[in-house]
């Protein structure tokens, strides 16, 4: 074992690291932005807003992410007419992806406030947009912070899947020093290693968040 | 000031819950409305301000046509208080907050305005105490207090309250009924579903009694007591008083 190879390429490594949180952060901000608009479609009683957003979920559910990212790094270029970057394509196939997650998270979230309190809401003469930003929402989004937490670990492991077009990633950056160096052992127990330690912390600080949460109200 | 006309309900496709309800309420004035559970009360109520939607009849309120899709029924709410039997406060928002809601974004008032209408409120239904508590650390009827004085922020022209003590401990009922009984007192046209027939006696004109989706008896507040006609009336109320 020689374990001077990740200290030798700590700087491209850790770059790359930089590059997944840049990824996993836009694409969790996207996606969780995108996500309420498309949950709160998708549970509005006007069929034309509803069935395209439950289209839309049912379809971006049932693709592979892996697919999604190939797809939308063909398919961006020909929608804008310029040749775009792997991280531009990368981050609208995330964003995209997600938000179809998010919405349904959004969805069950919303679902769960007593119809009650909208209707005394409604009573008082506040309109829809008022008794789901006032009401709804703020409630909803507590109750459902351990799941969109949770969503969002997987969003942050799932950026590894940038790797597939070429985008210099933590993982792809991993494997870049090893066709170099040939220490796959080393680097890839690194990798895991990094995985392991970040998607823990965000574990325990989510499993804290959940406590807190049911203990309040 | 409420007209209502052959109004039928339905929902679902095949269940009726209103079956050609016709009645008046007029200002000033106090009207009961009892009945059996699955009569239909709480639906004409939840009518009125459209919580429900009709599909045959009509509704004035103030003016206003109910049914009509070119009413700007926020509008129409805002005269409308109402009260229902499980409080539905907003759980994140302290007392004060429920009360202020509101009046500031339906009414626009500023917050100063709001919160200051909010405290005579509160003082007014008996606990001004509790502006800062949360839903969840107020007893039944101090939540339900608080969502009369959430309705009376508005000020509305008309209160409607849904079964208001029936969810309450029995030693909160009284609490929850002297402030409604102020309000009759005071003037408010108020129509109460309620089982509570010592406030019907003591501040309601008219009592509306209803079965199976239609209005059975409709009369003064002695005459209704007194002289029932129908039979189901009567036997409602050899019911519902045997135990008093």
């Amino acid at each position: 074992m020689d374990w001077t190879v990740i200290s030798r390429n700590i700087d491209f490594l850790l770059g790359g690291l930089v590059v997944t949180f840049q990824l996993a952060v836009i694409s969790l901000a996207g996606g969780i932005f995108f996500g309420v608009l498309l949950g709160l479609a998708r549970i509005s009683s006007r069929k034309y807003i509803s069935c395209p957003a439950t289209l839309y979920i049912h379809f971006f559910r049932s693709q592979p992410l892996i697919l999604v990212i190939f797809w939308f790094y063909f398919f961006v270029p020909i929608l804008f007419g310029k040749p775009m970057s792997a991280f531009i394509s990368a981050i609208i196939g995330f964003i995209a992806f997600e938000t179809a997650y998010f919405a349904e998270i959004i969805r069950g979230g919303i679902q769960s406030i007593s119809k009650g309190q909208m209707q005394a809401a409604y009573a008082t003469g506040m309109k829809h947009h008022q008794v789901m930003r006032y009401i709804v929402l703020p409630q909803a989004l507590k109750n459902m912070l351990p799941s969109l937490m949770t969503q969002s670990i997987v969003l942050f492991q799932d950026t590894s899947l940038a790797y597939v077009i070429g985008l210099q990633e933590f993982l792809r950056r991993t494997s870049l020093v090893d066709s170099r160096e040939v220490k796959s052992i080393e680097l890839y127990l690194f990798s895991a290693l990094v995985y392991l330690v970040i998607c823990l912390t965000m574990s325990l600080f989510v499993r804290r968040f959940e406590n807190k949460v049911h203990q309040g109200v | 000031m409420i007209e209502i006309k052959n109004v039928s309900l339905w929902l679902g496709d095949d269940f009726q819950v209103l079956k050609n309800v016709s009645t008046r309420f007029q200002k000033g004035r106090t009207t009961v409305i009892c009945g059996p559970s699955g009569s239909g009360k709480s639906s004409l109520l939840r009518c009125i301000n459209r919580l429900e939607r009709f599909q045959k009849g009509e509704i004035i309120v103030d003016g206003l046509s109910v049914r009509d899709p070119k009413t700007d029924i926020y509008k129409l709410r805002k005269n409308v208080g109402m009260v229902f039997q499980h409080f539905d406060l907003y759980p994140h928002m302290t007392a004060l907050d429920n009360i202020t809601l509101a009046p500031q974004k339906v009414r626009c008032l500023s917050r100063q305005t709001a919160e200051s209408k909010a405290l005579q409120l509160l003082e007014r239904v008996g606990i001004m105490d509790k502006a800062n508590s949360f839903p969840a650390q107020l007893s039944g009827g101090q939540q339900q207090r608080v969502a009369i004085a959430r309705s009376l922020a508005m000020e509305p022209k008309i209160m409607l309250f849904d079964e208001p003590t029936s969810a309450l401990d029995p030693e909160m009922i009284g609490e929850v009924l002297d402030v409604m009984i102020d309000l009759a007192l005071e003037g408010m046209t108020m129509i109460v579903v309620t089982h509570e027939m010592g406030f019907a006696k003591k501040v309601a004109q008219e009592i509306i009694f209803m079965d199976h989706g239609e209005i059975v008896e409709a009369k003064n507040t002695s005459d209704f007591f007194n002289h029932p006609d129908h039979p189901r009336t009567r036997d409602f109320l050899n019911r519902i008083l045997s135990h008093v």
